[in-house]
């Protein structure tokens, strides 16, 4: 089932063609020690590519984009932007900042429509070392390309029947369309990448297992695969979901009929205020909700979610309720059929943490819904955490793994990256992740081809 | 991992001389010392063009303030610039301190040294002193435009006999290749080519500046820059000379009798310019405005964009490309006038702007009007085919061309 969507609404970005693409990048101010290169987190350098294409040298750009960031694709299209690079573009001075991620859109774009292949695998001096992937979301494709650049043989080891993770299942395809995915796969399995989907690497011997097989390092990289659901009375009615069986049910086209019959006719009730919540919110009204409620403890100016996500929910009639907090979710026995909630405020100012808020009294409310989202966070699931256990990785107090600064954890030969670590990280993109997976690739490397085979603090 | 293609590199012979890459630093405010040379070579230039050396004892250059203006146009910034600055000013003990220097950290690179001298025995004491501070080649300045001392520069490339003189007593003191720097300031440059060829020169480095007046401030009533009140007409350079400057490339090159490797410049900024010079005869590439604009960095994607330009092609080396365009140059009188273009506009891409349609009406021949939707359309039998409406066009793809089935009209 396809969903009706005006193109132009949903993704204006996807337009651009050369002429636009240099038109944008001759408005380029071409500075010196690029702001924008340094607002990537995953190092990208738009600076770079930006002047590449402004000097007409169209496949060196797609090059750098590629070498730096081989989901450079899916990134143009996800990354909030406008907290990154486009926040610190110097244009910004004169009128308005670079289109940074449409320029990124029509590069990767273009590498197809003129079939270039952005490396030379031939020259790839192969090193017979093999190192196991688990997870095939951003950080480990970018960790397994890496690797198999380097001369690894790296094979991913995917529980899910389609590769790409929180990619594939927790970002609308309305938001990331399948084909930039695809096609960014593809790169990753064209450098020899082995994914091996249905394969789940569990139980407390997995990473021991995996080692006795022959491989030479392991990279955990298994997500934050796991959502939270609010623990409040009447949350285990049917009708509620969390955010990424929700997303992956609109997501998947073989599911969407059935979520679009769920939701149709009803309300939903979106708990959060991210840009997976915005995301939720938007799919449900697409599927045909009637109305569509994203609540949120953070008043709208405070929202994680980005503005322009903000602004396409907005376009599609979201309702929101900032500064407010379910008390309890209704239902008839068995389902649910509406909640009721309050408005709150701030105990101290500034501070929008759920443990600041407190309830304003008189300013109750109740909804009618027949669908409760709950898109508050999400952890490491609970396989992997024993997973991590059972290989003797050192793990944070939400569960997450421990690493060093190269990304080792304290099992020896076993590495870990993405969201499933404790970073301390304020924001958790795709392009981080990338950053994560790449950079412990040569982590990785260096371990397996230094002489030095010391312990792992 | 390595992107390069192994079996294709960019190096190219010259006059003798190795290059790694075509490209240099042309004889200017870029290669003024150590610094910006020893910068150059660590960017990826292949060589420079060091600035030219002369003998102070007998003229000191003072350079005027300010020395630049810049002509912006239709809101690009610095299509072309425009320069009173003359020779070094730095004294000769330094800047043959620096050649050597140069040359001992980075042998691989080529290092051509620009002199300009006022007598014969100026030209054999500089060329003598180049060649011993280990420079690889000698450039002759027959051609700064804006030189405060009567007789010198461009005056020098507009006399075959003095180059001819000049040339000749420069070989007197080196062996080293030597290659005359023309002035684009003349009718033909090749009798002055062949006049430095008659008095031994091993190649020609084309163009120097056009001299110009790049604005006139019409509150003072002062042509720009205003130096104290008063400014000279002084050489042009950038984007916007390089027609100018690949037409000299091709009268020099297809020149039966000349026969000389040349050094191209004249406006290079990307690769796509670089590629032009070379197919229309040049064998390297001088550099100055565009590295004034952008910076040195611009060299990876001349070398980048080349390089995957001869893959693309097919070409096996620089030396593959050069003049590969020139058979099809040929005089006006001998085009072939067999088939008559006309043009076809492709209504989905086109905006209604209306562009095609004033240039056509006003300025060709009224071939093209608007329908009710402001999309243009062509009158095929009035359509001559000169193609103003595809070049002021602002839709890539909206106005293409196809060759008639009329008969050729005229009117």
């Amino acid at each position: 089932m396809e969903l009706k969507t005006t193109k132009k609404q949903v993704k204006p970005q996807r337009t651009f063609n050369l002429q636009h693409a240099l038109a944008e990048a001759e408005r380029c101010l071409l500075c010196h020690d690029a702001p924008c290169s340094k607002g990537c987190p995953a190092g990208t350098d738009p600076g770079k590519f930006i002047r590449q294409l402004r000097f007409r040298n169209v496949k060196g750009a797609i090059r750098t984009i590629r070498k730096n960031n081989i989901l450079g694709g899916i990134c143009a299209e996800v990354c909030p932007t406008c907290k990154l690079c486009v926040e610190r573009c110097s244009r910004t001075g004169i009128d308005r900042p670079i289109m940074i991620n449409q320029i990124q859109s029509f590069l990767m774009n273009h590498q197809y429509d003129i079939k270039f292949s952005a490396f030379d695998k031939d020259s790839v001096v192969k090193t017979k070392k093999k190192i196991a992937v688990i997870g095939s979301g951003p950080s480990g494709l970018a960790c397994a390309a890496e690797l198999a650049l380097l001369g690894h043989e790296a094979v991913i080891f995917e529980k899910n029947e389609k590769p790409g993770g929180v990619l594939t299942y927790g970002i609308p395809y309305l938001r990331l369309s399948p084909e930039t995915l695809a096609n960014d796969i593809k790169e990753v399995v064209g450098m020899g990448v082995k994914i091996k989907c249905g394969a789940k690497a569990a139980g407390k011997n997995a990473v021991s297992d995996l080692l006795k097989k022959g491989y030479d390092a392991v990279f955990v990289a298994c997500g934050l695969s796991q959502s939270n659901i609010l623990k409040i009375d009447g949350s285990q009615l049917a009708g509620n979901y969390t955010w990424s069986d929700f997303l992956e049910m609109s997501n998947d086209p073989k599911l969407r009929a059935k979520a679009a019959k769920m939701v149709s006719g009803q309300n939903v009730v979106v708990i959060g205020g991210g840009s997976v919540a915005i995301d939720a919110a938007v799919s449900a009204k697409k599927l045909g909700a009637e109305k569509v409620y994203v609540i949120s403890l953070e008043a709208l100016n405070e929202l994680p979610a980005d503005i322009e996500e903000i602004e396409l929910a907005h376009k599609n009639n979201i309702i929101f309720k900032p500064q407010c907090r379910i008390v309890k979710i209704k239902g008839d026995g068995k389902k649910v059929t509406g909640l009721d909630g309050t408005e709150t405020e701030w105990i101290k100012k500034g501070l929008p943490v759920p443990s600041n808020a407190r309830d304003v009294k008189g300013c109750e409310f109740s909804l009618k819904a027949g669908v409760i989202v709950h898109a508050i966070g999400s952890r490491v699931d609970s396989d992997a955490v024993e997973m991590l256990k059972g290989a003797g990785v050192k793990i944070s107090e939400d569960n997450k793994a421990k690493v060093d600064a190269n990304y080792r954890t304290s099992a020896a030969k076993v590495f870990a990256g993405g969201d499933m670590i404790a970073s301390g990280r304020k924001l958790n993109t795709v392009a981080a992740a990338v950053y994560d997976g790449k950079t412990a690739a040569m982590a990785i490397h260096n371990f397996l081809t230094s002489t030095k085979k010391g312990g792992i603090k | 991992m390595a992107i390069k293609n192994k079996k294709i590199d960019l190096s190219v012979k010259f006059c003798g001389v190795n290059f790694e890459n075509p490209f240099m630093l042309s004889s200017s405010p870029v290669s003024d010392c150590y610094e910006m040379c020893k910068n150059a070579f660590n960017a990826g230039w292949g060589g420079v063009v060091y600035k030219t050396l002369n003998l102070e004892k007998k003229f000191k250059v003072i350079m005027p303030s300010p020395r630049l203006n810049a002509l912006h146009y239709d809101g690009k910034r610095v299509i072309g610039l425009q320069n009173v600055e003359q020779i070094t000013d730095r004294n000769i003990k330094d800047n043959i301190k620096d050649i050597k220097r140069l040359k001992k950290e980075f042998p691989n690179k080529v290092l051509v040294s620009s002199i300009m001298g006022y007598s014969d025995e100026d030209w054999t004491e500089l060329a003598a002193l180049s060649e011993e501070a280990g420079a690889d080649m000698i450039e002759l300045n027959f051609s700064c435009p804006q030189m405060a001392r009567e007789g010198a520069g461009h005056k020098v490339g507009q006399s075959y006999e003095l180059m001819t003189e000049f040339t000749r007593a420069t070989k007197k003191g080196t062996k080293l290749p030597v290659l005359a720097k023309m002035t684009p300031n003349i009718t033909d440059m090749v009798p002055a080519a062949m006049a430095a060829k008659a008095g031994g020169a091993d190649g020609i480095s084309a163009i120097n500046t056009v001299k110009a007046i790049t604005a006139v401030d019409v509150n003072l009533l002062t042509p720009l820059p205003n130096i104290s009140g008063n400014s000279s007409i002084s050489g042009y350079s950038g984007a916007a000379v390089k027609p100018i400057a690949l037409r000299f490339m091709a009268e020099l090159a297809r020149d039966k009798k000349l026969k000389l490797p040349i050094s191209g410049m004249g406006g290079i900024t990307t690769w796509i310019d670089a590629v032009e010079f070379i197919l229309l005869g040049a064998g390297t590439l001088q550099v100055t405005t565009s590295i004034m604009r952008y910076g040195q960095r611009i060299v990876e994607d001349l070398k980048e964009g080349m390089l995957d330009y001869m893959i693309e092609k097919g070409f096996k080396s620089v030396s593959d490309m050069i003049g590969k365009a020139l058979p099809t140059v040929v005089d006006p009188s001998v085009l072939p006038h067999k088939k008559q273009a006309f043009s076809v506009i492709d209504k989905d891409k086109c905006v209604g702007c209306g562009q095609c349609y004033i240039s056509c009406m006003d300025g060709a021949h009224q071939a093209i009007s608007l329908d009710k939707n402001r999309k243009a359309e062509v009158d095929e039998k009035k359509c001559v085919g000169c193609l103003m409406c595809y070049h002021v066009c602002p839709v890539d793809g909206a106005i293409t061309y196809k060759y008639d089935k009329f008969n050729f009209k005229t009117h």
